[in-house]
């Protein structure tokens, strides 16, 4: 799915946070959206990932204007998936649980839990759980339905630094299956990583590059 | 269903508090609705025993209060198709130490009605009790009713509460106590068909006095209508009690449960998803209170019965179609007080994920 936004621009009352934001990500695109608070990057991250609705200028998904989706809900839960700072995970629900609560097929799950080596940890609750396995939970839950882009914001902020590149890593692996990540961080090692460096500055985009 | 268990467990103490919030309002409109039919059902058996017809006096608001002339009956009971007339007085008085006891004044050939569990039926200036009142007084020998003393002849039994907690004495002596020859004649007929007639024929015969079928009499009682709109006003205001305590303790759990919310539309989860989610959760909860406040209302029940206070006057019974009124309001108390904070849950916007994660 290629994504493209087109004269982004977003008000928070009377602050301009975007300003004629231009961007396109492609499928298995490792997009790294870096730059100072405030520039803007969370919200592009926001209004990409269908979440904020743009003030003005528009966002395409393959062709499909964003306003022109009519089950969001759908939508994101087949093209779509999101890591946040905080694993979010639902603390009643064991890992296992809470992957599956996402997952159109839920023997998906048990697949990816392997895969993320937490496989032996199917049946632990995430207060029982490192906070690196709990955002590799996140992580899963993300990618269960196999989406074409996963959205994440500040996925390593609360991670030591080993764990932070193994998300990275991770990151990088599935794209190179096919999935796009859009990841926005204040992270430099980030850098290390992404196949696209998007920098914001006082909500424009103030270069791209790529690796 | 083990999804929502788990969450009413994560969040046992909001949930304990809308499961006694629920249990208390659902016990409250058992109760109400037990007590107030019972008193009515209790009421209206005693009318219809031996009484097709019931005559009392025009317009009266209530029975104590009905005065018409026992002379009366004998007319009546010529009349065709008039198996028998009952005259009955009925009033209240103060028994020893009991302040206030249903008195009853009979004609001779009611005595038949009251089951005698031990002794006679009275002889003038004699009075039967009720076999709770009799349990109640510690089986007195003799009982003063106002400042008169009665001999007890007799102890009869009555499934009726207000008998079984009642006095029962001649009509004679109920006319020099309450100071009126009858109160009402209870009338049975031969043949059921023919009360219309009856009733024309009674009322043509004095135009101080009102006959009706006792059905309708039951149907049009204003004592009943007061007892049974008191019993629907309250038995609604507990109903809007709970309702209130669910909406306010489920708002304070979806305020909880933002986080959890807000992930469930990251990931796609349908507004109905989430809405049916805490309807599920409420709904165990609303089956949980239900039982339990059955139980619970059944003991109070049983403990009213039963409690000398209350003279056995008050005798509710939980019948099946109050179960199952009950059930349904339960069912709908719980669904309307969960909607809107689930409606709530269900608009969470993720980007308050994000949001807090840039705090």
């Amino acid at each position: 799915m290629i994504i493209k936004a087109v004269g982004l621009e977003h008000f928070y009352g009377h602050e301009h946070v975007l300003r004629g934001v231009d961007i396109e990500i492609h499928p298995g695109e490792f997009v790294a959206i870096v730059g100072e608070s405030g520039s803007g990057k969370t919200t592009l991250l926001s209004i990409v990932s269908t979440l904020l609705r743009p003030t003005s200028g528009s966002v395409t998904y393959d062709g499909l204007a964003l306003e022109k989706i009519d089950n969001i809900n759908h939508f994101r839960r087949t093209h779509i998936g999101f890591v946040f700072q905080f694993h979010y995970l639902i603390g009643y629900l064991t890992l296992r649980e809470n992957i599956a609560l996402a997952a159109l097929d839920t023997k998906k799950s048990d697949v990816l839990m392997q895969r993320l080596h937490i496989g032996g940890l199917s049946k632990r609750y995430s207060d029982e759980v490192s906070g690196g396995e709990r955002q590799r939970a996140a992580i899963a839950r993300a990618l269960v339905n196999n989406p074409s882009v996963v959205f994440a914001d500040e996925p390593t902020g609360n991670l030591d630094t080993q764990n932070a590149l193994g998300v990275y890593e991770l990151f990088k692996e599935f794209s190179r299956e096919g999935t796009a990540f859009v990841v926005a961080s204040h992270d430099p090692k980030i850098k290390d990583f992404a196949d696209v460096i998007i920098e914001m500055e006082d909500g424009r985009v103030k270069s791209i590059s790529r690796s | 269903m083990i999804t929502a268990l788990k969450a009413l467990r994560r969040n046992r103490f909001k949930t304990a508090l809308i499961f006694m919030s629920m249990t208390v309002s659902i016990a409250a409109i058992f109760l109400i609705s037990a007590i107030a039919g019972g008193v009515v059902s209790m009421y209206s058996s005693m009318l219809k025993t031996d009484g097709d017809i019931i005559v009392t006096q025009k317009e009266i608001a209530d029975t104590f209060f009905s005065d018409i002339n026992n002379s009366l009956s004998l007319p009546i009971s010529k009349l065709n198709g008039v198996k028998e007339v009952h005259s009955l007085i009925v009033g209240a008085s103060p028994v020893d130490r009991l302040p206030i006891v249903a008195i009853y004044g009979v004609s001779d050939n009611r005595f038949d009605s009251y089951t005698l569990q031990e002794g006679n039926y009275p002889k003038a200036g004699e009075v039967i009790l009720g076999a709770k009142i009799y349990e109640t007084l510690k089986h007195p020998k003799s009982i003063h009713v106002s400042k008169k003393e009665y001999p007890v002849s007799g102890v009869f039994k009555s499934s009726i509460g207000f008998e079984d907690g009642g006095v029962v004495m001649p009509l004679s002596d109920g006319g020099e106590l309450f100071h009126k020859s009858s109160s009402l004649f209870l009338i049975s007929l031969s043949d059921l068909g023919n009360s219309a007639v009856v009733v024309d024929q009674i009322n043509s015969m004095d135009k101080e006095i009102e006959a009706k079928t006792t059905d309708a009499f039951i149907d049009s009682y204003n004592q009943f209508k007061i007892i049974q709109t008191s019993s629907d006003v309250i038995g609604v205001m507990a109903f809007m009690m709970g309702i209130l305590g669910i909406v306010s303790m489920m708002s304070m759990v979806v305020n909880d449960r933002k986080a959890e919310f807000g992930i469930m539309r990251s990931i796609g989860l349908s507004s109905w998803t989430i809405i049916g989610k805490l309807l599920s959760e409420t709904l165990i909860i609303a089956l949980i209170s239900f039982g339990v406040a059955w139980g619970i209302s059944e003991g109070i029940l049983e403990l009213i019965e039963h409690a000398d206070k209350f003279q056995g006057y008050i005798n509710g019974e939980i019948t099946m179609a109050m179960l199952v009124k009950v059930f349904v309001v339960t069912i709908v108390m719980a669904l309307f007080g969960t909607l809107m904070p689930a409606v709530y849950a269900s608009r969470v916007d993720p980007m308050s994920l994000i949001s807090k994660g840039n705090q």
